[in-house]
């Protein structure tokens, strides 16, 4: 068999549509282009393997599908590959089947002899190569001598690539629309400024710790590129208000921009544009831009009225007044980042709580002007999932029971970032992880009441550079830990019998429909004897508010208390 | 209320079938056609389906009229096994139908149809081997063995995805 026998790819049957109705439609007989929709449903490799043996016209497509984006968990099915592609009689032209490649899963496996061996994929549209770190120049190079038609290529954290990879890629392939090229830390300017002048239709491209880059590539893509929708330039230290001033000027469609530790940006960096210019700005990080003030958040929320994420950690000027600005984003704002804002005061966040209700994600750490007051706000939102109060030392228990009053949080409250909130008791944290069935992350480092051995026990190992002190105070319980926390704290306080418990219990699967949960059920003034606690009748009412729930709670309470095996949904009132 | 409109309909042997606009516009085909000419009470002439064919889409479109309409070109996500009751009745018709039925939706531009059979067919596929599946189909395999072990051979690198 030939390849021009069988390559002539799609071509279709003669004539298959019944035109008469002597005969009705075969398997056999139908386009093939309709075979391979069929194809398309047949989702299990081994299937479509059978498929393409079953005759020459069913191989054709079958092949090109099985070759389209070939996926390898392991070196071997790749050196099959390669075998295949050696062979000097081929059944069809695979090398030109192939269209994307992906070889991060294997990383370091890959050489730059595997690469040249590809070279014939004449048709790549896109090559993911990031974290193949034993890759050079010499494998990128001969692989992309022919790849015009590539779309896509990251090559991230491979060290050893120079610019002359990035120069060809921009003189070869000019419909170039993403480049990843993140931690290729000899790119500089020469190579960036050949993509940027040549691939005009470029949208994504990532730059992060290229610590060469300067203003100078950057304004370049700037003026060049006015699709870009995806910038990144984290850690890239060298680029100023030059450079991002042409980008808030004509990358308009920009949907992510990303300039963390860009440390030289001051507020001439944001220009006042027209309002909603950068409608579609949805990610903007400006982590350790530590010379930006307010204005730059005023001129942001202005230009970007549909911000999603915003990252403004560690910009240590912002004040409320920032904050009140921000809070004009409404409900767009899903993910806020304010850690180290330390001028921070309740007054914004109070603010921020009240028309940011959609906040799923926010981190105050080290704001530690914040009360308690700011807690019983952000107990309010309906989305929470994360709230990140690391060092807000003025915190109390106070703060803990406002989170769990509010019955929302209890369905949505995933993450729970607490260290260093010295004042925190044992007894109300036990409170906030059996209310929130949904915790799978609490961090207490720091926290005198859990630095004890029992305790810390369930909490998992701090990272291997932690010094003997910094191990002595770690306190993170995730996952399992969380559940273990749970279920050891609540046998203790019953065996002692003391202290505030709360019971709480959701169905994981029935979000809607609110689910009977007690609060504070305050235990003192009875005593609870096993059998009592084991009978505690799950069923009892439940669907008061939460006074109601507290008074009736005990007796449920209980009866969970008992079995404290933490998981959700075990116990159905 | 442009809805409550009718629609002449003509297969290939010459039959006339009335049907809600509605109904019809679930055909992209058709649509654009309804579009373009505007009113009229000509009858629409299918000469690629014929009659029990044609009913059975009308069946498809009449029971899905009020489904949203999906554009999921580029729907990355292709499963077969989520098709529901009513579907999987309807699909329950013998082979040279169901193949019909895919020549059909794909001539009038039936999306949800043409997924619909598609699906249908992959499932009869699902597990079986090269030599069942030219059974199920009546395909005639005119590879000699020689080919058909070296296809194999080239294509052995294939992993589960």
């Amino acid at each position: 068999m030939s390849s021009e026998k069988l390559l002539p790819g799609r071509a279709t049957k003669p004539n298959p549509l019944p035109s008469s109705s002597t005969s009705l439609a075969k398997a056999a007989t139908i386009p093939s282009e309709l075979i391979l929709q069929i194809f398309k449903y047949v989702t299990s490799t081994a299937d479509l393997k059978s498929c393409i043996l079953v005759c020459k016209s069913w191989c054709r497509c079958g092949v090109e599908l099985l070759w389209h984006k070939p996926v390898f968990t392991n070196n071997s099915s790749l050196i099959k590959l390669l075998i295949t592609l050696s062979r000097s009689t081929q059944t069809f032209q695979y090398s030109l089947l192939i269209r994307r490649l992906n070889f991060s899963f294997l990383g370091e496996d890959i050489s730059d002899q595997i690469l040249a061996r590809l070279s014939s994929c004449e048709r790549l549209e896109r090559l993911t190569l990031g974290g193949c770190r034993r890759l050079t120049d010499v494998g990128l190079l001969k692989l992309l001598e022919k790849a015009d038609g590539l779309v896509a290529l990251d090559v991230s954290d491979i060290e050893n690539l120079t610019d002359s990879v990035v120069e060809l890629v921009g003189e070869r392939c000019r419909r170039l629309q993403g480049l990843n090229v993140s931690m290729c830390r000899k790119i500089s300017d020469k190579g960036i400024m050949v993509v940027a002048s040549k691939c005009r239709s470029l949208r994504r491209i990532k730059l992060s710790n290229c610590d060469n880059i300067t203003d100078e590539s950057v304004i370049v893509l700037a003026k060049n590129c006015p699709h870009l929708l995806e910038l990144d330039l984290t850690n890239c230290n060298q680029i100023t208000n030059k450079a991002i001033k042409p980008v808030f000027e004509n990358c308009t469609q920009l949907r992510e921009l990303r300039l963390a530790c860009c440390a030289h940006l001051t507020d001439e960096s944001f220009t006042r544009t027209t309002p909603s210019l950068f409608e579609q700005l949805r990610v903007l990080d400006l982590t350790s831009c530590a010379l930006i003030t307010d204005q730059t958040l005023f001129k942001i929320v202005h230009s970007a009225p549909k911000l999603r994420n915003l990252v403004l950690a560690k910009c240590g000027n912002i004040t409320d007044e920032g904050v009140y600005h921000i809070t004009r984003l409404g409900k767009h704002l899903h993910y806020l980042h304010l850690g180290h804002c330390n001028r921070i005061t309740d007054h914004s966040i109070t603010h921020l709580a009240r028309h940011c209700t959609r906040l799923r994600y926010l981190d105050l750490a080290c704001c530690n002007q914040l009360t308690d007051a700011s807690v019983f706000e952000l107990s309010n939102l309906p989305k929470l999932r994360r709230i990140g109060l690391v060092k807000c030392a003025l915190i109390t228990d106070q703060a803990i029971f406002a989170l769990i009053e509010n019955r929302v949080v209890a369905h949505t409250l995933e993450r729970v970032h607490l260290s260093y909130c010295v004042n925190l008791t044992i007894s109300a944290v036990l409170d906030l992880i059996n209310f929130c069935y949904r915790l799978t992350h609490l961090s207490l480092t720091g926290v005198h009441a859990f630095l004890r051995p029992d305790v810390q026990r369930f909490c998992r190992p701090p990272p291997k550079e932690f010094t003997a002190h910094q191990r002595q105070v770690f306190c993170v319980f995730s996952g399992k830990g969380v559940k273990d926390l749970r279920a050891y704290l609540n046998n203790a306080f019953i065996g002692q019998q003391r202290g505030r418990i709360t019971g709480g219990v959701g169905n994981t699967e029935d979000q809607v429909v609110q689910q009977p949960i007690t609060t504070g059920a305050d235990i003192e003034d009875s005593v609870i004897s096993e059998a009592e606690g084991v009978g505690g009748d799950l069923s009892e009412g439940g669907e008061g508010d939460n006074d109601t729930g507290r008074d009736r709670g005990s007796n449920r309470h209980r009866g969970r208390t008992m079995n404290p095996d933490g998981d959700e949904g075990d116990v159905g009132i | 209320m442009a809805e409550l409109k009718k629609v002449k309909l003509t297969s290939s042997e010459g039959t006339e079938f009335i049907v809600d606009r509605k109904v019809a516009e679930k055909s992209v085909l058709l649509k654009n056609m309804l579009e373009d000419v505007g009113e009229s009470d000509m009858a629409i002439p299918l000469p690629n389906v014929t009659g029990p064919i044609l009913n059975k889409v009308i069946d498809y479109c009449t029971h899905h009229r009020d489904d949203p309409f999906v554009n999921q070109e580029d729907d990355s996500k292709k499963v077969s096994d989520d098709i529901d009751d009513w579907d999987a009745e309807f699909c329950k018709v013998d082979q040279g139908t169901l193949f019909e039925l895919i020549l059909s939706a794909n001539y009038l531009d039936i999306k949800p149809l043409l997924d619909l059979t598609c699906k249908t067919v992959a499932n009869m596929i699902k597990g079986k081997t090269p030599d069942e599946i030219r059974k199920t189909f009546n395909i005639i395999n005119d590879f000699t063995p020689e080919e058909e072990e070296h296809v194999r051979k080239e294509n052995e690198w294939c992993e589960e995805r």
